[in-house]
């Protein structure tokens, strides 16, 4: 599947992986998020942590008729305050899709999967 | 010094989150990265002073107690991603010290470094060039110093010069600051909040100049008016703000006093006072007078006044201007938008149904923007385009896709197909039930039109002079005259056969209804099943139009 955007000399095909890469490589340089999970792994309690190659699996891109939704699943580093994490992703995420792909984002739905605790003494 | 206890790091925390917020609005000018929206000295600044809050009526002499209380201010009240890396470095900070009564130039720098590793530790991919980077500078530094000296001032100063360093050499680090030619926001927040530090270390702690009230951010009120008002309800005219410095040799401010007195003024009062300063923001009637009772107290700074009635009605005006066009342009189930020219075709449009009439033909083709900019704006359900040329068809089809709504585009390659596909256009039906009616009503449609040559040619082996009439024929030029009767004459028989049944004719600013007559009563008789209809179509380039159905 991959978006469509019409201009006066043709149209141009936005396959929905590069949407999915941008927003994951906006979300793992995102402080506060120290994995990504993917959706389903997490159901059965495993949060499997994603590494950086693997951002499309933790990032949903859904399309309806121009319009872009984006749900991120995100592990966040404990003892950070989890809402503005959420908050500076969304923000992050929307800004650089609109910017590198000139896209209209209608939504960016953070989904945190899990709490990792954060050893300080090593 | 050789130690800090918990009362000179208190005095530390509120120094430095006193320096920080009289920088912030600096802060916000540098931010770029990652979302240029300004707010990033804001944000560290809610960030500091929550957690300044969580200590400031503290007298623990216990460092690690301060460190914990502050700690938990910080992550209570991180805002924005500067805010947060901010509280995550203080954790790590207050983290190491917690068991500590008082802590020595070892403890301080191995607190620096704590802090930076739990920064670090709470993102996946770091950004090299922001605020963590000139933590991690900085604190790298705390430890070499540490090495060598045991005055944590000294520590300080060497944690202050690096971190500036540091600063520097974002723009190295980060393109996108380069690009803008700035250093990173976050990293100056830091450096602000560490010179704070260094101000109480020498006792010269940056005074927290009582309970600020903000002081550059509240003149410019927004002023939101109910749309049941008109101009003349308004009681006080003029939306007046100033701010007065108060002068030692001037009237001795009391702000109850003031505040009755400001009251006589008119409403919409408020007074907002610290030591220095008062700010008064007031709806009244006579600006003049309540700035010169202001200027009793000192002297004035920063004075604007709005008359809020002449605001009210630009906003109405504007209101009127929207909604008469909104009259205008009225709701349509289906727009019907078809590109022509002349006014007597635009009118036989418009008469069997046309909504909207784009002008253009032959000699200027409208854009796929013009013919989106026809219905933007109205409500409109769904759209059928008629391009009426075959230039113009891309485009429409263009405009076709770029539409919310559904729409069609009729490949009409001329006005006549125009007019007769939209002659079977029948509203009651689906979209795609009226498009294919439409487009096959196209079969039965025969094009003729007669226009002059600009130049000398040659066309499918036929030699044409200049200014010589020209039949042409479904795009096919069917023949040559000096005489533009003869051409036209010569035109419509080519086209007539035995399933004819209609003649239109539309004449052009350049025809002549007369030849048209005479030409008709001369095909007439030989043609009987066939009726001839005849418009004044003043179209410009095509003398005669003429569709044979």
């Amino acid at each position: 599947m991959a978006l469509e955007i019409k201009n006066e000399l043709g149209s141009i095909d936005i396959a929905m992986d590069v949407i999915a890469n941008i927003a994951g490589g906006a979300v793992v340089e995102s402080y506060g998020v120290v994995g990504m999970a993917s959706k389903h792994q997490v159901r059965d309690g495993f949060a499997e942590l994603l590494g950086k190659e693997n951002y499309a699996r933790g990032v949903i891109v859904e399309n309806t008729e121009g319009d872009i939704d984006i749900d991120l699943y995100i592990i966040v580093g404990y003892g950070i305050k989890i809402s503005e994490v959420a908050t500076n992703v969304q923000s992050t995420v929307k800004y650089k899709l609109e910017k590198t792909l000139g896209l209209n984002i209608k939504s960016v739905n953070i989904h945190v999967q899990g709490v990792r605790i954060i050893n300080t003494e090593d | 010094m050789d130690k800090i206890d918990g009362k000179m790091f208190r005095n530390m925390i509120l120094s430095g989150a006193e320096n920080l917020r009289q920088h912030a609005e600096y802060v916000d000018s540098l931010n770029v990265f990652p979302v240029p929206d300004g707010d990033t000295g804001t944000n560290m600044n809610l960030s500091m002073t929550s957690g300044a809050n969580e200590i400031e009526d503290r007298e623990d002499e216990h460092i690690g107690t301060v460190g914990r209380h502050f700690s938990k201010g910080l992550l209570m009240g991180a805002r924005g991603n500067s805010g947060v890396i901010l509280s995550q470095l203080f954790r790590g900070f207050s983290k190491a010290i917690e068991d500590q009564d008082e802590i020595g130039a070892e403890e301080f720098s191995a607190a620096f470094e704590a802090g930076v590793k739990t920064a670090y530790k709470a993102v996946m991919k770091p950004v090299e060039g922001t605020i963590l980077t000139v933590a991690k500078d900085s604190a790298d530094r705390a430890g070499e110093a540490a090495g060598k000296e045991s005055s944590i001032i000294s520590i300080m100063e060497a944690v202050i010069e690096e971190a500036e360093a540091s600063l520097k050499r974002t723009p190295d680090l980060l393109p996108v600051l380069k690009e803008v030619g700035v250093v990173d926001s976050g990293g100056q927040g830091l450096v602000y909040v560490y010179e704070g530090f260094l101000s109480a270390l020498k006792g010269e702690a940056v005074e927290a100049g009582s309970k600020p009230a903000g002081k550059d951010t509240f003149v410019n009120d927004v002023h939101e008016f109910d749309d049941f008002m008109s101009a003349e309800d308004i009681d006080y005219g003029f939306c007046t703000e100033f701010m007065v410095r108060f002068e030692a040799d001037k009237r001795e401010f009391d702000e109850d006093a003031f505040r009755q007195d400001m009251s006589e003024f008119g409403d919409s009062l408020l007074v907002i006072s610290d030591d220095e300063i008062v700010k008064v923001h007031v709806h009244t009637e006579t600006p003049g007078e309540a700035m010169t009772y202001g200027a009793k107290y000192g002297e004035l700074i920063k004075m604007k006044i709005e008359n809020m009635r002449e605001q009210f009605r630009e906003i109405q005006e504007k209101k009127d201007a929207s909604a008469g066009r909104k009259q205008e342009g009225q709701a349509y189930d289906t727009a019907i938008i078809t590109v022509s020219s002349g006014e007597g075709i635009n009118e036989l449009f418009r008469s069997i149904g046309a909504t909207h009439i784009i002008n253009g033909g032959q000699t200027m083709n409208p854009s796929t923007e013009d013919i989106l900019r026809t219905i933007e704006d109205e409500d409109v359900k769904q759209v059928i385009i008629l391009p009426n040329n075959k230039n113009i068809i891309m485009a429409a089809e263009q405009a076709r896709d770029m539409l919310e709504i559904p729409a069609v585009v009729i490949p009409t390659r001329s006005i006549p197909e125009g007019l007769s596909s939209l002659l079977v256009y029948s509203p009651d039906e689906d979209l795609e039930q009226v498009r294919e009616a439409m487009e096959a009503s196209l079969e039965h449609v025969k094009t003729g039109q007669v226009t002059y040559a600009v130049r000398d040619t040659k066309i499918d082996g036929m030699e044409i002079r200049k200014n010589q009439h020209m039949g042409i024929k479904d795009g096919k030029i069917t023949g040559a005259d000096d005489s533009r009767e003869a051409t036209l004459k010569q035109l419509i028989e080519s086209m007539l056969d035995e399933e004819s049944e209609i003649v239109t004719v539309l004449i052009g600013e350049e025809g002549d209804a007369e030849e048209v007559e005479r030409i008709i009563s001369s095909i007439e008789p030989e043609h009987d099943e066939v009726e001839f209809e005849v418009h004044d179509g003043q179209q410009p380039v095509y003398s005669y139009l003429l569709s044979v159905e």
